[in-house]
């Protein structure tokens, strides 16, 4: 089946791993767990004696925290820019801790208490009344009644008063069903259960959460990859799988790589690898868009010209992910490519000064 | 003759423990331990009885290079372990490494840095490895945590694995072929009784390798050469210094929490650092709820078990504290997952928990202890220019010998020297004066600040000098004070920095942020690189980085900034002013960027989005720095709005008066564009355009009133400014004017 699936689930993306964490797994589970926390960790960072692959490249120390805090009794807040892998880890952890990554809730402007808790099979509500055969669980219920993590994502995104119905679950680890009666009535969270959000620092101040929420979440900031030589390699990697997917003949040449991940990661930090102040960008520089300008990079060289993508490529496809609709941005683009690149070492930074006049607008 | 080796990492209380305990069961007749050479005639002075942590400080300064360093002791060094086990069992005590100015430890000012830092893929291995995040938790977990047993074996495991294939460069190897020759020498002497061999657990296998062959008789302590002046001696120390080092040159981090580890054992120094760190962070009235501690403590111990420590370790902790306290986005990774120092924009409750985890201690040297060289010079150098007296004294900077002294207490009170107070004299971007007024009184505090600032420097004009380059270096961006600094550097006579100082100092400047401070900095600098003979410093090479490094930056500012109408900036304009003077007066000799100054200039000229007053700056700095303009009348007329225009000028003026005055046609066009504004538009425009002409002095003023009045009416000029009524008439005149005007304001008609 998973074939046809454009994008299956991580359970399903790793079985064969996830079968051999549990089979050579010796160490004590916490209640309701499928591994014990160190065949968790070993899932997430890898680990070549098993031939378990590296699915999140970041600090191991963030992995550990965040699997204790989901064996504890409060909730793991994973904070981050936008493109950090925040949810591909949370998903990672959910299907390591409880074997499936599937109970999700979308967060956002529209999300209502239904698609969290529970909902009516109205017709059957109709004709039978409030009973178990026509209450439709959500995410939660089904998380707690089974014992398992439920994942949240963007929970910022959702109105403050949707956010707030997470309480109770959290601290009481209890959901009322009001309409049903006896012992049906209360639904009490197994073990196993905990819930897992992601919030995007981009969104701070939207949906601000309340001091009561936060208490009952660990908060966890995830990173943009801090070494420059694991960055450039994963968007070499990707860029790579990418572009073959996409038809393209050649792979993305080294020194542009090099050129477009120092660039982003410069425009991301505010300072430049000699340690000069620069500018931000208010525009999102994550590893991810690093990939898909690559991306762009290949597809131009190849299709327009049938080579790899230059550094000229890579200005014209700058103004669109790295600016988007912003002048400030843009201004700001055009000024680092003006001053910046200038008397640098490296072909590929002459090209780049050289075509900085292709930069729209 | 049996040697053995231990390998250790300096200031870690695991190693410490195993170097005491192996001396006391050895009883060797040597320990050797990796420490400057030249201070073997001296060790007594190190065990007299201080209370640590203490410093080996050398200083060095010869003709080519100033070096200072330290080797810095504390309770749980093993140096000092060995030191003071091998006393106990009556082992000849020798250091064995090159002495501190030898070219070979010319870069390193921490003797004790890790080694194998400076090679860091074996390391990187090691960590992903074990799954860990740096080489500080990898240590705690292999061997702070983990039980004693086995702890040698562990340790040269470990350290065979990090130096493995590597080739050590060639400074280390010139320190391991000198130590090897001490090991060499002592273990013939000793001849069947055992030798003890403590050093950087890096530099142990290549020892091992290169004691088995060579010369045995003793190595000789290198001399410097003939016209070096070196000092080395005995300073107290501070955890908080002992913390400070960064990048490669950092040892061990957090000395509180080990010297509680080593005082009482990892349970102990656990509990104190949760402790410690609510008591801060309670005493800065940050909420610490029970309910966090428990966390924080359950956190901690789950984290200890995941990761296989029977103890919660020093990172364990700290993960759990900041899980449980920290309660929202952090802009920086936490400090202990990076290594380093603390950033810019760490969590508040962070920035506490390494405070607490640095702790305060300051060491105290032995009251028989020779004082510090510096205590020495000092005084001599006080003695000799007549300033051991008390009272105002008076000092003319044209004066040689007056300058020697005004240098001499200018260091002193760089040094916070008690009883040396500077009553009046020059500052930065003053009008220079050439006398100072200075306010001496005797003080007991004199003595302790003196031996205290001994740490810095064995004469007053290196301690002033280094102390000053650690000033530069934490200035960061912050222009103002950086000038200040350089300032006092020049009055202690000490403004040349060299090597990787001048580095730092070019990376202070280029993270100013403010462009106005930065002006302002680069003309006082440039002022001084340029022309300056009472102080010398007329092409310095400080000052010239400082220069070439701020007119980057100002140019990088420049193109950055965005504003709509506000009142032209001088500070702004004047930074554009100072761009201009660097290119023109230094650029060839400083090699600064001619073309793209202008490229910037030109950028900035078209931009809509910058502010007029900077507008109209970088084209006077383009006309200026080319001697000619393409279009001036068309960016003129296209600069002309009434809100806009005087502050363009306004730039324009400051940077290109001449040009504009000397172009033809210019000062008729700016009448053409005046004259074509209508009566409320001039007032908008007039207060802007005064300031703007406030740029030209008052016969530059005259000669454009002359060119526009012939313009106009074809006169000669100065006659139609005269005015032929009497001098009564028009007073008469102004008093009715002035009466008017009164009566205006009153009936809230004006307002000025």
């Amino acid at each position: 089946m998973s074939e046809q699936i454009q994008r299956p689930p991580a359970e399903v993306r790793y079985a064969a791993e996830l079968a051999r964490l549990r089979e050579t797994d010796d160490g004590e589970r916490p209640p309701g767990w499928a591994l014990s926390l160190r065949a968790a960790r070993a899932f997430v960072i890898g680990d070549d004696k098993l031939g378990v692959s590296r699915k999140f490249v970041g600090d191991p120390s963030l992995i550990d925290r965040a699997l204790v805090t989901l064996a504890t009794s409060r909730g793991l807040m994973l904070v981050g820019e936008p493109g950090t892998a925040k949810s591909l880890l949370s998903e990672l952890l959910a299907a390591a801790v409880s074997g499936t990554s599937t109970l999700t809730i979308q967060g956002g402007a529209a999300t209502t208490e239904d698609q969290i808790k529970y909902s009516w099979n109205y017709a059957l509500l109709v004709a039978e009344g409030p009973s178990t055969r026509s209450l439709v669980p959500a995410p939660l219920l089904h998380g707690m009644a089974e014992g398992r993590v439920v994942r949240f994502e963007e929970i910022t995104r959702c109105p403050l008063e949707v956010q707030d119905s997470l309480l109770s679950p959290l601290s009481d680890r209890v959901l009322a069903l009001p309409e049903l009666t006896g012992p049906e009535s209360m639904v009490f969270a197994r073990e196993g259960f905990n819930i897992i959000a992601t919030a995007n620092t981009r969104d701070r101040g939207v949906n601000e959460m309340s001091a009561a929420l936060k208490r009952r979440f660990n908060f966890e900031t995830v990173f943009p990859i801090a070494d420059f030589d694991t960055e450039l390699q994963l968007v070499e990697a990707e860029a790579a799988k990418l572009l073959s997917a996409s038809g393209v003949g050649v792979p993305p040449r080294r020194d542009v790589m090099e050129v477009l991940v120092t660039a982003f990661r410069e425009l991301r930090d505010g300072h430049n690898t000699r340690g000069d102040a620069t500018d931000r960008l208010s525009g999102v520089m994550s590893t991810a868009e690093a990939v898909s300008v690559a991306h762009a990079v290949g597809l131009r060289g190849w299709f327009l010209r049938r080579e790899p993508g230059t550094a000229a490529d890579l200005v014209s496809c700058l103004a669109g992910t790295a600016a988007k609709d912003s002048p400030e941005d843009l201004a700001k683009l055009r000024r680092y490519l003006e001053q910046q690149p200038r008397g640098r070492r490296g072909g590929q930074w002459q090209a780049l000064y050289e075509a900085r006049h292709e930069l729209p607008g | 003759m049996a040697v053995t080796y231990l390998g250790v990492r300096h200031h870690s209380p695991a190693c410490a423990r195993l170097v005491a305990d192996t001396i006391t069961a050895v009883r060797p007749a040597y320990v050797l331990v990796e420490g400057p050479a030249d201070m073997n005639g001296r060790i007594g002075e190190l065990l007299l009885g201080h209370e640590l942590p203490i410093a080996v400080y050398t200083g060095y300064r010869d003709g080519r290079r100033r070096h200072a360093s330290w080797a810095p002791l504390c309770a749980y060094s093993p140096e000092w372990t060995a030191l003071t086990a091998g006393r106990e069992v009556g082992a000849q005590l020798r250091f064995i490494d090159l002495p501190a100015w030898d070219p070979a430890l010319a870069g390193l000012r921490n003797r004790y840095a890790d080694a194998e830092t400076r090679y860091s893929a074996a390391t990187e291995r090691l960590c992903r490895e074990f799954a860990v995040d740096n080489i500080d938790a990898l240590w705690d977990h292999l061997f702070e945590i983990a039980p004693a047993e086995g702890l040698a074996e562990r340790l040269d495991v470990y350290f065979d694995a990090v130096r493995g294939e590597t080739e050590a460069g060639p400074d280390d190897t010139a320190r391991e072929r000198y130590m090897a020759h001490w090991v060499r020498a002592a273990a013939a002497d000793a001849g069947d009784r055992p030798v003890v061999v403590v050093t950087g657990g890096f530099h142990r296998p290549a020892l091992i390798r290169l004691a088995q062959h060579g010369d045995r008789d003793w190595p000789e302590v290198p001399q410097p050469p003939g016209d070096a002046v070196v000092g080395s001696y005995l300073v107290p120390y501070s955890f908080r210094r002992l913390d400070a080092f960064d990048g490669y040159q950092s040892g061990m981090p957090s000395p509180a929490y080990y010297q509680q580890l080593w005082e009482s054992g990892p349970v102990e120094a656990a509990a104190r650092l949760t402790g410690a760190v609510a008591t801060r962070l309670r005493g800065r009235r940050q909420p610490v709820s029970t309910a966090d501690l428990i966390a924080a403590r359950v956190t901690g111990q789950a984290l200890a078990a995941l990761r296989g420590h029977p103890v919660p370790s020093r990172v364990d902790v700290l993960d759990g504290l900041a899980a449980a306290l920290v309660g929202e986005a952090l802009e920086v990774p936490l400090p202990w997952a990076t290594r380093g120092h603390l950033r810019p924009g760490s969590h508040p409750v962070v920035v506490e928990m390494v405070a607490s985890l640095s702790g305060d201690l300051v060491g105290v040297l032995h009251p028989d202890t020779p004082l510090p060289p510096l205590v020495h010079a000092a005084r001599r150098q006080l003695a000799d220019l007549g300033l051991d007296g008390s009272g105002e004294i008076g000092i003319d900077l044209g004066d040689d010998t007056d300058r020697q002294r005004s240098r001499l207490l200018h260091r002193l009170r760089v040094l916070a020297v008690p009883g040396v107070e500077r009553a009046a004299g020059p500052g930065p971007g003053q009008v220079p004066l050439l006398r100072e007024r200075w306010l001496l009184e005797p003080s007991d505090d004199r003595l302790p600040a003196l031996i205290e600032a001994g740490s810095y420097g064995g004469d007053p004009l290196d301690a002033a000098a280094a102390v000053l380059a650690e000033r530069i270096a934490a200035a960061g961006g912050d222009m103002p004070v950086m000038a200040a600094l350089l300032f006092d550097a020049v009055l202690c006579g000490a403004g040349e920095l060299a090597g990787p100082l001048l580095d730092e100092l070019d990376a202070a400047v280029a993270s100013a942020a403010d462009l106005g401070g930065l002006g302002q900095a680069l003309g006082v600098v440039l002022a001084m690189w340029r022309h300056d003979g009472v102080f010398d410093t007329a092409g310095s090479v400080t000052l010239g980085t400082v220069v070439a490094a701020a007119t980057r930056r100002a140019l990088w500012l420049i193109e950055g900034v965005r504003g709509g109408a506000a009142p032209a900036d001088r500070a702004r304009i004047h930074a554009v002013t100072g761009v201009r003077d660097a290119l023109r007066h230094a650029g060839g000799q400083l090699g600064l960027d001619l073309p793209a100054a202008l490229g910037v200039a030109d950028r900035v000229a078209a931009d809509r989005d910058a502010p007029a007053d900077l507008r109209g700056a970088v084209f006077g700095l383009g006309w200026s720095l080319r001697g000619s303009a393409t279009d001036a009348g068309r960016a003129m007329r296209g600069a002309f709005t009434p809100a806009g225009a005087g502050d363009w000028l306004a730039g324009l003026f400051a940077l290109a008066r001449e040009e504009v005055l000397h172009a033809e046609g210019m000062v008729e066009l700016l009448d053409e564009l005046v004259g074509g504004l209508g009566e409320a538009q001039f007032l908008i425009a007039l207060p802007a355009l005064r300031q703007a002409f406030a740029w030209f002095p008052p016969r530059e003023r005259h000669q454009i009133a002359v060119r526009v009045l012939r313009a106009r009416t074809g006169g000669t000029g100065p006659d139609l400014l005269r005015l032929d009524a009497a001098p009564g008439l028009v007073a008469a005149g102004m008093a009715l004017d002035e009466r008017v005007d009164a009566a205006l304001r009153r009936e809230g008609l004006i307002t000025t």
